[in-house]
């Protein structure tokens, strides 16, 4: 009888070996469930206000980005790697390496607060910052985001896109896009000036992301400015950064409740 | 009681078939890991990884630049190979399973032969070499499970494949060929290209379903291969892993080959169905090295495909590879099928050290995608043959086509030798052949097979009897010779 016993525990035991095993596909098709149901969280847009303006203070730094020269011609892109890609161009695609306004203003420009906020921390927005994939292009070119944001990034196109974003303080990561429509959302966990995103199937594509760990930056685009608000009064260093023509830094005070004027030049 | 006895002996059975199965799909490496030992790990790293992974491991070693793929500069915390979420670190086994395996079509081998202790000490000592594996430990993503071979229905995996568009870089029929294959750069810059995935052999990580699976959701970091974690789900990619398998084709490897002798006519064309009587054997290629002695480009042609048959006049050659782009332009796409000259014997000379100042001529027969011909001469340099001219080359019968990333060349020749010194081939005899292929749409990258054997078919018995009646004295000869030694046994009995 014992004997039998000791079988009936043995018994029991593999039964719950089995039981094991035969729950881990649950779990797997739960886990892979949540992963792929690819719909953001629609807090974002309620958590908007709130969420983004830490309001720390109320000095704005603002300025311009302008760039001395003659502006060079543009490249063309050939997408003829994809006919997906050349069916959304009517017309010619250029690179947005570097694009100078009518107004002599420089595009695709990160300007931030390099210095000046050590000992503060901020609690990152819940709103996700976008990075989207339309027309084979990133949109947008140059973007900002605090360290610990989220990161969306949308396929909009019926093609493939991967995201291969290589940061170096933060971990790396490669997605794949394949379906039209298709979100995913990262975050870098670290500063770093700047993160490039590439997609391989597409090799004219390319992204920056500048990952800060405060909310006071900000891309030139159209018009070349850019403006910081919200800021404590106080004296801060600004870099300003572009892919092609490097860093600019500036020092500039700003007092309580007023707007300081700050402006660089690129040449090139 | 007797009911209930056999219902005891029914669980015991039960939990021994389950305790038993446990163990088998225990990973069996656990029980061998050591406990971590920094300085033998270094030891063996310094005797073993070093010559090509660097002294510091920073993937520039003494032979760095002979390979391509370049070794891994293993202090960047960037793995390939890992059956973990994209970015993390790769998981212990996985490392272990590069150690064992090696990378197959890289220069990376197999370190079977290592005790496995020793092995482990070295992964042991790859993870000391990066702060990855502490910063962002390995996540394993979840690989579903198995459905099995006769579970799985290959036209839903070849949906997932267009689902997932694999074809972009992979192409339509998994051979490299993908519109976005030419421009493949990996994160460390260097140009790079998909796996053919009709060559398993090539198959960095392994070619079974579960390796596939594994690639799929985790991604090759460092590459253009990305995770499709997020993309897809673990029964869709084992769905899609059984199709990529079915893709792949089996090698017949070997230094020899049979070329029959087909008296009632050669195959006529490309896909004459007449070729399936001559067999195919596959032939491994090597890019030949730039002038610095250097491998500075991805290998895009890795296997030559050949038969051959002859009727006593010519022999046909039917050579088929896989080659990613179509290049009939300034820098076509060729292939040079060599023969030792007369004077020369094959094995004598490799094609990867030819042509050197003082290499013998070799007999080439040339094709070019440029003009669809095909010269043959016996020449020192592939020039004159390439540039499809040279005073001495004499033209040879040629048809190619080009579909699906693949080229198929045929050639025929003379088995007599059409020019002073060219290969004399016969019935009966080995002939060495050896391939050269150029990819015009990898930088004009030259790539070169060793010599294979064509055995060509004697010509049928009775005709060989008339044009040999020496054969009938050799089988007299042997008869004398077995009587005579049937005496020998035979006599010390008498």
């Amino acid at each position: 009888m014992r004997y039998e016993r000791q079988h009936a525990w043995i018994f029991v035991a593999g039964v719950l070996v089995a039981i094991g095993c035969g729950s881990r596909p649950q779990d797997a098709a739960a886990t892979s469930g949540d992963a792929q149901g690819g719909e953001p969280i629609q807090l974002a847009q309620a958590a908007d206000e709130v969420a983004s303006a830490p309001a720390a203070g109320s000095s704005t730094i603002q300025g311009t980005v302008k760039f001395a020269g003659a502006a060079p011609s543009a490249e063309r892109i050939k997408m003829d790697a994809d006919p997906q890609c050349k069916l959304q161009h009517q017309e010619p695609v250029e690179k947005q390496d570097v694009v100078v306004n009518p107004n002599g203003t420089l595009q695709h420009v990160f300007v931030y607060v390099k210095s000046g906020l050590e000992g503060t921390t901020f609690t990152p927005p819940a709103q996700a910052a976008t990075l989207d994939q339309h027309g084979c292009m990133y949109s947008p070119h140059v973007i900002g985001i605090q360290v610990n944001q989220p990161l969306e990034i949308t396929n909009s196109d019926a093609t493939l896109h991967n995201v291969n974003c290589k940061p170096a303080n933060s971990k790396p990561f490669n997605l794949a896009q394949p379906v039209k429509g298709m979100k995913s959302k990262k975050q870098f966990t670290a500063p770093e000036i700047m993160v490039k995103c590439v997609c391989n199937v597409h090799p004219w594509m390319a992204a920056y992301v500048g990952v800060v760990a405060h909310p006071y930056y900000g891309v030139t685009g159209a018009d070349g400015a850019f403006s910081l608000t919200g800021l404590p009064a106080g004296d801060y260093t600004l870099e300003a950064w572009h892919e092609k023509f490097g860093v600019k830094t500036k020092t500039v005070h700003v007092g309580d409740g007023e707007t300081a004027s700050v402006d660089f030049e690129f040449a090139g | 009681m007797g009911h209930r006895r056999s219902l005891s002996a029914a669980r015991a059975l039960l939990a021994g078939l389950i305790s038993i199965g446990g163990w088998a799909l225990a990973p069996r490496t656990d029980a061998a890991k050591p406990e971590p030992d920094p300085a033998a790990g270094r030891a063996a790293f310094e005797q073993h990884c070093a010559r090509c992974h660097g002294p510091q491991a920073a993937g520039d070693g003494y032979d760095a630049k002979r390979l391509y793929p370049r070794p891994r500069d293993l202090t960047e915390g960037v793995f390939k190979f890992r059956s973990t979420a994209t970015g993390t670190a790769p998981a212990d086994e996985d490392l272990f399973r590069t150690l064992t395996d090696g990378l197959p079509g890289s220069g990376m081998p197999d370190w079977r032969h290592l005790d496995e202790a020793v092995r482990w000490q070295l992964v042991y000592y790859i993870k000391s070499l990066s702060p990855v594996f502490e910063d962002s430990p390995a996540q394993p993503v979840d690989l579903g499970r198995d459905p099995g071979r006769r579970r799985v229905d290959l036209a839903a995996g070849k949906q997932v494949y267009e689902k997932l568009r694999c074809a972009a870089c992979h192409g339509a029929q998994g051979r490299a060929d993908g519109t976005s294959a030419p421009s493949l750069v990996d994160n460390w810059g260097r140009a790079t290209r998909p796996a053919d995935l009709t060559q398993g052999w090539n198959y960095r990580g392994g070619s079974d379903p579960k390796a596939i699976v594994t690639r799929v959701l985790a991604g090759i970091d460092g590459t253009p291969m990305p995770s499709y974690a997020e993309a897809t789900t673990p029964e869709e990619a084992w769905q899609l892993a059984y199709y990529v398998r079915s893709l792949q084709q089996e090698p017949n490897w070997s230094m020899i080959v049979r070329a029959p002798r087909l008296d009632g006519g050669l195959p006529s064309s490309l896909d004459d169905p007449r070729w399936q009587q001559a067999p195919r054997v596959e032939v491994r290629l090597r890019n030949a090295m730039d002038e610095a002695g250097e491998w500075a480009r991805a290998q895009t042609i890795s296997t030559v495909s050949f038969r051959a048959a002859q009727d006593g006049q010519s022999i046909r050659f039917l050579v088929s590879w896989q080659d990613p782009t179509d290049d009939r332009g300034d820098a076509p796409d060729a292939l040079a099928l060599a023969l030792p000259s007369a004077k020369v014997l094959g094995d004598s000379v490799t094609l990867q050290l030819w042509p050197m100042r003082s290499s013998p001529p070799l007999d080439l027969c040339v094709w070019s995608a440029a003009s669809s011909r095909a010269v043959e001469g016996v020449v020192r340099r592939y020039e004159p043959l390439l540039q499809a001219g040279g005073a001495s080359a004499v033209p040879i019968e040629a048809a190619s086509a080009y579909a699906d990333g693949q080229w198929q060349v045929m050639l025929t020749r003379p088995l007599a030798p059409a020019l002073p010194n060219s290969a004399r081939a016969a019935p009966g005899r080995l002939t060495p052949v050896a391939f050269a292929v150029w990819d015009g749409g990898n930088g004009g990258q030259r790539a070169t097979s060793s010599w294979v054997d064509v055995m060509m078919e004697a010509a049928p018995p009775s005709t060989a009897a008339e044009r040999a009646p020496a054969t009938w004295l050799w089988i007299l000869a042997a008869g004398v010779v077995v009587l005579g030694l049937v005496w020998i046994v035979k006599k010390p009995q008498a």
